[in-house]
Parts: structure tokens; C-alpha cells; sequence
């Protein structure tokens, strides 16, 4: 169906070197930062661009230009590590699910189905309360612990498919164990299908902890990522301060829709694999 | 006829027999979530009085909020009193979970019912249009945007909307359901409605749009549509007449999946807008901890959603006959289900 979509030949450049420079940026942020972040400059309050301070200031005197970078970084390990664990969840739940019986197959399913059926804001928020006050890592592992559902569907029908093929029976016979046939022989067919979720799924969890600690049930104000770096921008741009606003925020939807554009690309080059 | 009654009797035992059944591993699943969690129950019922409490005040906490019993003797009091509509006390209101709830979940309805019916209407309109201009600018277009905007937060698109409507041009509120002391006047709800609507529609109908459009666009190269074309028939009528109605199961499926994920996004826009509803209450509940409240709200939208579910799956069989003896497509159900999965 590809020659419809009239886009999808072109490898996506543009997003990946859009991303490798805010990778690269956020890494290296403390060569080039011109404030410590987390300073309060209470005599630079509210202020608009400028040479000195070329983001503006935020609510509370902190340099956004230097925030930015460097909330970048949490941002990102908290988008890398919740996607670890969805991914990691989601290949082992999936496999288990495709291998098992046709009942605990079912099962399995109707328990992904059920957890689905909740809005995963709502479970991250309702898991996180229960845990107590959120940091980064607490966050990635909730944030990890409720994206896996999706994936894990996809891998459990890719293993059904092939779950019968000789090689894994081959396997099998010689008796290899599970993560022996899951690594080896499973794993490097399915991966390409779940390429694409993986990758917005990284998107996704990066875009949610910018709306859970924008609306002050993430990470506190005081520590810096890019939706905490928001959290104070609705107040201050009702007072007219658009920057603190719309630079954070532009700079959040470029990256998401980068890696959504490298998600798309890999998912149309798998459909065209699969249809050659 | 008396066969027919008969069947049909037995399908809505059927159905209704999955949904207690779902309903019920609903209820563990939330259970569990709530008391396998690291996080100490008792803290999260009295708060940070727990440090000031001596031995025997704990103790005695424990045992009202009955933690000591096994965790199926818990569940099973807990399910027992949610039978007879007791959730326990919230935490932060000190009131009935049930009777905060009740403030608040008709505004949730009522916003979230018009965005599903905008959605779906304008979504549909939008995906003709799409395919009757396929392969131009609009419709690459659309679809970009319907690519983009899945990956944008929703809170920012709210965002850009205050600044726009109600900061700059001062034309419509940017918070509340209704402004002080004007609680029955129908314009100024109405007036309070328009801008949470328009953020929740803008940030999903073009994805929507975009699925719907796949769908009609691989429709319209099957080969009775040529059969149409040559018998003369002009493209509006096909889509119209043949198309559509063929491809209004996997539209039905479409909007169904998407529920949870409109479910969502409304709620953190009602937060964005103050706008006093189940998804403000749910956040503004996970600030203090207040698991009660988060629970019922959980099981309250999954309720909805598997609801929606069944009723979407009723609709499809309803639609196509087919659908009530073959097991739906398991794998392209998936990858769709994917796709909408992600925000």
C-alpha cells in the first residue's frame, strides 16, 4: 500500500539531524551553559530575549536558554529508560503469551485488553500516588511499567506466526531453552514489527512526563526537565511573559515530532519489506 | 420466532456474563495496583500524621483500615462495600468518594460526549475529502498534520489556545465551567465549553482523520468500486453509497480504540482549563495522595471504555453479519491498536 503514502521514500534527515544536535546539545550542555540552571536571579524576574539572557527569564529568575539544555537531559534519560522497561516487559510478556496454550494465551490477552482500557495517564498518576513523591527514575519505571501493552500484542501475534516454523522446533528439540529461543531465534524477527512502536513509545513517554510534571503531579519545580521547566508558564503568560511558554514548548514538540517521523519512516520501510 | 428470541436471548446473557466477568478482573487489577505498590497504604490515608503517631495509634489505624487481614480477605471487604457503593473516604475531601465524584462527572460527560461526536463526524468529513483529493496538497497535508499533532503534547496545544483566545484576543475564558455566581446561565457554560472542546478536538480529530483515510483510501481500489466507475456511477455516489458503508465496522473499531486515549487526553485538558470534572479531580487527588479517589476514578473510566468496547463490537455485528461467527482480524486489530496506542 506504500505507493499511496507519498512521503515515506525519503529517509527522514531532516528529524535525525535535528535530533542528533539536541542530543549533542543536552550532553554537553555544561561546556556551553552560560548560568547554572538552577540559579533564582531575583533581580532578573519575568525578563524577555535578549544578548544577556537569550531565552529570556522565567517566574522565578532562571535562565531558560540554560534550563533548557539541561532539563534536556532528564527529559531524555526518562524517555530512554521507561522505554527500556516497556520494551523489555512487552518481548518477554509477548513471547510468554505466543508460546503458552491457547487458555493462558487468553488470559494473557484479556488482561492486556483490561489494563488498556484505562487511560495510561490515569494509571501512571494513580501508580505514582501510591509510590509516593515521584523522582526521574520512579517516573521512567512507571511511565515504563503501564506503555508496554500495545507492543506486547504486536510481538505476541509476530511469535504466533512463526512459533511453528522448523528452525524453532529445530531448536526446541535440541532443547533450547526459552531466553536461548526468545534471543536468537525470535527476537531478530520481530524486532523490525516493533521498531516503530518502540520508538514512539519513547516519544510518548518523553511527551508524558512533560504533562505530568507541567500539571505538578511529576517531578517538583525545583528539579529541572522540560515539562517542569513549563510547569510555571501558564500563570506568567496570562501576565504576558509568552517566552517561558512557547521556547520550552517549541523546543518539546521539534523533538517529539522528530521521533515520531523516524518512528513513521521505520514503520512504512518495514511494510515494504514485508510486501517485497 | 421462538428460536430467533432464543438466541437472542442467550447473546445478551453472553455479553452480559463478559462484562460482570471483565468488570470484576477490572476491579482486582486496580486492587492490586493499589496494595502490591511499594508506597505505604496507611501513609496514604492519614498522610504525614503517620510520623507523629505512637505504637499503638498505628496499630490501631492498621486495623480500622483493616490491613492486617490477608490481601484476598481485603479485597474481598473492599469489593463487598463497593457492592453497596462504598469507596471509602477520600482522603483530601474527608467526604464519601462517591459524593465528591457526583459533583463532577456529569461536566466530564457532557465534555468528552460532544469532543467523541465532533471527532467521529468531523473525522469521517475530513478522510472524504482526503480521498476525493488523494495525492494533492490537502491531503498530504492533512495527513502530516495528523502525524504531527499525535506526537504533541496535549497540554501545549491547550496552552497555545489561552494565549491565543484568551490572552490576546480576551474573546473566551480560559478557565472554569462557568464564571462566578453564573452557574445556571446557559451561554456563559457554553461560552466555558467552546475552548477545552477545541483543544481536545484539535489534538486528536486529525490523527482520527488520518486512520479513517487509510481505511476509505485502500477501500476505494477494491474492484467493485471499478465495477462502479465503469457502470458510470459518479465518485461522490460510490464513496458515498458504497464505500462508506463498507468500511463503517473498521471506522466503529477506530473510534473505540481511541476512547482511552481521548478519555486521557480530556482529562488533562479539564486540568489545563480548571475545568471541574473527573479528570481535575483525578489529578488534583494524585497531588495528595489520595488513592481512594484515584481508584474509583480508574475503575469509572474503565468501566466507560469497555462499555464503549462492547457496544462498538454490537454495532459491528450488527453492521456485518459476518463479524458474529469469524474471530476478528487478531493481527491487523493489533497493529491499529498500536498505532492509536501511542499519544
Amino acid at each position: 500500500m506504500n505507493r499511496f503514502n507519498l512521503n515515506d521514500q525519503k529517509r527522514p534527515y531532516r528529524s535525525i539531524t535535528i535530533l542528533i544536535f539536541v542530543i549533542v546539545g543536552c550532553i554537553f550542555a555544561d561546556l556551553f551553559i552560560p548560568y547554572v540552571p538552577s540559579y533564582m536571579n531575583a533581580a532578573e524576574i519575568s525578563q524577555a530575549p535578549s544578548s544577556n539572557h537569550l531565552f529570556g527569564t522565567d517566574a522565578m529568575g532562571r535562565d531558560i536558554f540554560s534550563m533548557i539544555w539541561y532539563g534536556g537531559r532528564l527529559s531524555l534519560f526518562i524517555g530512554l529508560l521507561a522505554t527500556l522497561i516497556s520494551t523489555a516487559l512487552a518481548i518477554l510478556y509477548g513471547c510468554a503469551s505466543g508460546l503458552a496454550g491457547e487458555k493462558l494465551d487468553d488470559c494473557l490477552m484479556r488482561f492486556t485488553e483490561i489494563l488498556m482500557s484505562v487511560p495510561q495517564i490515569l494509571l501512571v498518576i494513580f501508580i505514582q500516588a501510591m509510590f509516593g513523591d515521584a523522582t526521574a527514575v520512579s517516573i521512567a519505571i512507571v511511565i515504563g511499567l503501564t506503555s508496554w501493552m500495545a507492543v506486547a500484542k504486536m510481538v505476541r501475534s509476530e511469535v504466533k506466526q512463526i512459533r511453528n516454523a522448523d528452525y524453532v522446533l529445530a531448536a526446541r528439540t535440541m532443547h533450547g531453552g526459552f531466553f536461548y529461543i526468545l534471543w536468537n531465534h525470535l527476537m531478530p524477527n520481530f524486532m523490525s514489527a516493533i521498531l516503530f512502536m518502540i520508538i514512539t513509545n519513547l516519544g510518548g513517554a518523553i511527551a508524558l512526563e512533560a504533562t505530568l510534571s507541567y500539571l505538578g503531579v511529576g517531578l517538583p519545580i525545583a528539579t529541572v526537565s522540560w515539562g517542569s521547566l513549563m510547569a510555571l508558564s501558564q500563570k506568567s503568560m496570562l501576565s504576558g511573559s509568552w517566552w517561558t511558554l512557547l521556547i520550552p514548548g517549541i523546543f518539546l514538540v521539534v523533538t517529539l515530532i522528530c521521533i515520531t517521523q523516524v518512528g513513521e519512516y521505520t514503520r512504512t520501510r518495514n511494510r515494504r519489506e514485508q510486501l517485497l | 420466532m421462538i428460536n430467533s428470541r432464543a438466541r437472542t436471548a442467550s447473546y445478551i446473557w453472553r455479553k452480559l456474563g463478559q462484562f460482570v466477568l471483565t468488570l470484576f478482573a477490572l476491579s482486582l487489577i486496580v486492587f492490586f495496583i493499589a496494595r502490591l505498590t511499594p508506597g505505604d497504604p496507611l501513609r496514604a490515608f492519614y498522610g504525614d500524621a503517620v510520623e507523629r503517631m505512637g505504637v499503638e495509634q498505628l496499630a490501631a489505624a492498621k486495623e480500622r483500615l483493616g490491613l492486617n487481614d490477608s490481601l484476598i480477605t481485603q479485597y474481598i471487604n473492599w469489593f463487598q462495600n463497593a457492592l453497596h457503593g462504598d469507596f471509602g473516604i477520600s482522603f483530601k475531601y474527608k467526604q464519601d468518594v462517591l459524593s465528591v465524584i457526583e459533583q463532577v462527572y456529569m461536566n466530564t460527560l457532557l465534555l468528552t460526549t460532544v469532543c467523541f461526536v465532533l471527532i467521529f463526524i468531523l473525522g469521517l468529513l475530513l478522510a472524504i475529502f482526503c480521498v476525493r483529493h488523494e495525492g494533492r496538497l490537502v491531503d498530504r497535508l492533512i495527513c502530516q498534520i495528523g502525524v504531527a499533532t499525535n506526537s504533541i503534547p496535549e497540554f501545549f496545544i491547550a496552552l497555545i489556545l489561552i494565549m491565543i483566545f484568551a490572552v490576546n484576543l480576551g474573546v473566551l475564558p480560559s478557565s472554569g465551567a462557568y464564571s462566578v455566581g453564573q452557574a445556571g446561565n446557559l451561554t456563559d457554560r457554553l461560552e466555558h465549553l467552546v475552548l477545552p472542546v477545541l483543544a481536545i478536538v484539535i489534538s486528536h480529530l486529525w490523527y482520527c482523520a488520518y486512520l479513517m483515510r487509510n481505511k476509505l483510501s485502500e477501500e476505494v481500489r477494491a474492484e467493485y468500486v471499478l465495477l462502479a466507475k465503469v457502470k458510470g456511477l459518479s465518485q461522490r455516489r460510490i464513496i458515498y453509497t458504497h464505500c462508506l458503508k463498507n468500511i463503517m465496522p473498521a471506522v466503529v473499531s477506530i473510534m473505540a480504540i481511541f476512547l482511552p486515549h481521548l478519555l486521557g487526553g480530556a482529562y488533562v485538558i479539564e486540568m489545563v482549563f480548571s475545568f471541574p470534572g473527573l479528570g481535575s479531580l483525578g489529578f488534583e487527588s494524585a497531588k495528595y495522595h489520595d488513592y481512594n479517589m484515584l481508584m474509583v476514578i480508574c475503575l469509572m473510566t474503565g468501566v466507560v471504555v469497555i462499555l464503549t468496547n462492547m457496544l462498538a463490537q454490537v454495532v459491528n455485528e450488527k453492521l456485518d453479519s459476518r463479524m458474529a461467527y469469524e474471530q476478528v482480524d487478531f493481527e491487523e486489530d493489533s497493529s491499529l491498536e498500536g498505532r492509536v496506542a501511542h499519544e
